[in-house]
């Protein structure tokens, strides 16, 4: 048995991120990492992974060319990288799927799981009916009420979903309850944790199976442009959908750009915008930009989008974030409702909530003289409509 | 060997309660109590003591005022107090130093914070008097085990109990009154431990009639009793009723 972790369990000078998880869990974290490391450096594994993506999939997505938006908010060019296309309708699916072959090749019959917006839980429920695993998805009780389509998703793919009604009902709560189940099951269960969050090394391992979607879509502008954009921007929960667009664009000169949840305010508990709000804490088993109160409790959160409803943003991402080199803005309810009207209007794509809100930075950033933008279009909208619906009164 | 090791949650049922729950204590010759410290998010707590915290913090006890609350008891056995890491670093080593200093705290059992993930932090702490408590769960191998009684390491034969014991969790999952959880392994894991070390140990997680206590005082370990002992409280009970009576 291992009993130290072999790769860096920090980002960045502030040291952010670790392994701050109960004992019980500890050993559990040591032989996920050793797994982890064996199967990355195991082609075998990359073989079956990458057919899986391609056949079940359905990678590599497309970089769609968006000129209509483009020139409506003043942009000389946009690119769409559309992980909205992947089957389940997210770039979620790209760890699930990952994380489901790992927890096989390990041993585990059963998979447990977290989901704020569902489309990790959807994407999740859908590897395990795919390779014949147990699983049981936690999601709050606002969370199921606001994403009901998704809900029923997960139960036709025979994933169990367990209601959570501590607290604001959301995310946050979500994690809580999963990290308690693994905890009574580790020897039999694997967790699949959906963000670039938690102890180490879910952190690592989620980003390294999210990095196709920089990788690709950075192949794909080269070669469809011939050359870089000036921007390359994407919406941040807790990091997997940024840092898997951001990271293979790290060394290039560009502009990287995280958008946070402004939600309807700027005081504590009206938003999930943990760069400008959160201080240094430690939640879910990692050190990183946390919205608390004075008394290092968790706050609340608030958002449109249950996928960014979360208090903390992945560390790595803070780490880089903190750094300089990804830019962190925030986009409000509103404007990310606006900035996914306009994409419908323009393009005749129906974007994710979450993904509304990287929409909603293109026209300030149009405005402040940049011509060309890639941006992450992380997930399909169809679990929104009836947000969309009522809130854009249509 | 210490025949019980109580857990109570600080500010449940109230803040004004806990002098007189901790001199009751101290009055049935307990030797240390586990004090909880609410926390928002307790990942390590089944819905007992999640639901106790969460009472707690409604009603005010912030980790401040529950230290502060604490400040100039005396008439208190041992305190070991139960927390998770977070309030503790916001609060920061060097006050946190000084919040403890008139409190009987004598010990600090931080739930997620493994050895070596604060170590700074935790050296400051045990340098001023407050070691923090080894865990050490079913899924610890006896190599980790050692890594980590070394790493945490003994106060020493005079030191008491708060400050010596390791904390043996009996099974899997999270804090709560178990059915039936199985001491086989549990007693397995004390034997071997037992080789390994001259330091008191403590079993918890799950126990909770008066049988499975004295299963582990045949051990020669002391029972943690937490939930259970929480739940009486809340449904107004007293301590000396329920430790005297009801648990044995």
């Amino acid at each position: 048995m291992t009993d130290s972790f072999a790769l860096p369990t920090r980002f960045g000078p502030q040291q952010l991120g670790g392994c701050y998880a109960p004992e019980t869990l500890m050993q559990p974290l040591l032989d996920l990492e050793a797994a982890f490391c064996a199967a990355w450096a195991d082609p075998a594994f990359l073989i079956e992974l990458k057919a899986e993506l391609r056949h079940f999939v359905g990678r590599p997505t497309p970089l769609t060319p968006a000129p209509r938006l483009a020139a409506k908010v003043g942009l000389k060019a946009l690119f769409l990288k559309r992980e909205d296309l992947t089957h389940t309708g997210a770039h979620k699916i790209n760890n699930a799927l990952a994380q489901a072959l790992l927890a096989r090749r390990m041993g585990k019959t059963e998979i447990i799981a977290e989901t704020g917006a569902g489309q990790h839980g959807v994407a999740t429920a859908a590897a395990c009916a795919r390779l014949g695993l147990t699983c049981t998805v936690y999601m709050g009780v606002t969370d199921m009420a606001r994403q009901a389509p998704n809900v029923a998703r997960m139960r036709l793919f025979g994933t169990k979903v367990e209601p959570v009604a501590a607290g604001q009902g959301t995310l946050k709560e979500a994690v809580n309850e999963a990290l308690r189940a693994w905890a009574g099951r580790c020897d039999r269960a694997h967790y699949i944790l959906g963000s670039a969050l938690g102890p180490h090394p879910f952190p690592t391992m989620v980003r390294t199976f999210q990095t196709v979607i920089g990788e690709e879509a950075r192949a794909q502008v080269l070669e469809q442009s011939g050359g870089l954009p000036e921007i390359v921007l994407a919406c941040a929960g807790g990091g997997s959908n940024g840092l898997g667009l951001l990271l293979p664009f790290l060394d290039d000169d560009l502009r990287r750009i995280a958008v946070e949840a402004g939600g309807h305010g700027k005081a504590l508990g009206e938003h999930a915008a943990r760069l400008d709000g959160g201080r240094m804490g430690v939640l879910h088993g990692c050190k990183t930009l946390l919205l608390q109160d004075e008394h290092g409790h968790t706050a609340e959160t608030a958002s449109i989008s249950a996928g960014l409803d979360y208090p903390a943003l992945g560390p790595e991402l803070a780490a880089l974030a903190l750094d300089g080199r990804v830019e962190v803005r925030r986009a409000s309810d509103d404007e990310a409702l606006e900035g996914a009207r306009l994409l419908c209007e323009t393009e005749g794509i129906l974007p994710a909530l979450e993904s509304s809100h990287a929409l909603a930075a293109l026209p300030a950033l149009a405005r402040e003289g940049a011509a060309t933008v890639l941006l992450g279009l992380s997930g399909r909208g169809d679990k929104d409509l009836s947000t969309y619906q009522s809130r854009l009164g249509i | 060997m210490n025949p019980l090791l109580p857990f109570l949650m600080a500010g449940d049922p109230s803040l004004e309660a806990l002098p007189q729950l901790l001199a009751d204590a101290k009055a049935l010759g307990l030797e240390a109590v586990e004090l909880g410290l609410p926390h928002s998010d307790p990942i390590a707590d089944g819905p007992v003591l999640q639901a106790a915290a969460h009472r707690a913090i409604a009603r005010g006890a912030t980790p401040v005022r529950v230290l502060e609350a604490l400040a100039g008891i005396t008439d208190s056995p041992d305190l070991i107090l139960f927390t998770y890491l977070n309030p503790l670093l916001q609060i920061g080593a060097s006050r946190l130093k000084d919040l403890l200093a008139p409190t009987p705290v004598k010990a600090l059992l931080v739930v997620d914070l493994p050895f070596g993930e604060e170590a700074v932090f935790e050296a400051e702490l045990r340098a001023a008097g407050y070691p923090m408590v080894p865990l050490l769960a079913p899924t610890t191998t006896l190599e980790r085990a050692r890594q980590i009684l070394s790493e945490r390491p003994d106060a020493g034969a005079s030191a008491p109990f708060a400050q010596r014991f390791a904390y043996i969790v009996a099974r899997l999952g999270v804090t709560g009154v178990g059915s039936g959880t199985d001491l086989a392994p549990v007693w397995e894991r004390v034997l071997d431990l037992q080789a390994l070390t001259a330091r008191p140990l403590a079993v918890g997680f799950g126990l909770a009639d008066a049988a499975s206590l004295a299963v582990v005082r045949s051990m020669g370990a002391t029972p943690v009793v937490g939930s259970a002992l929480v739940q009486a409280l809340a449904n107004g009970r007293g301590l000396v009723e329920v430790l005297s009576r009801g648990l044995g």
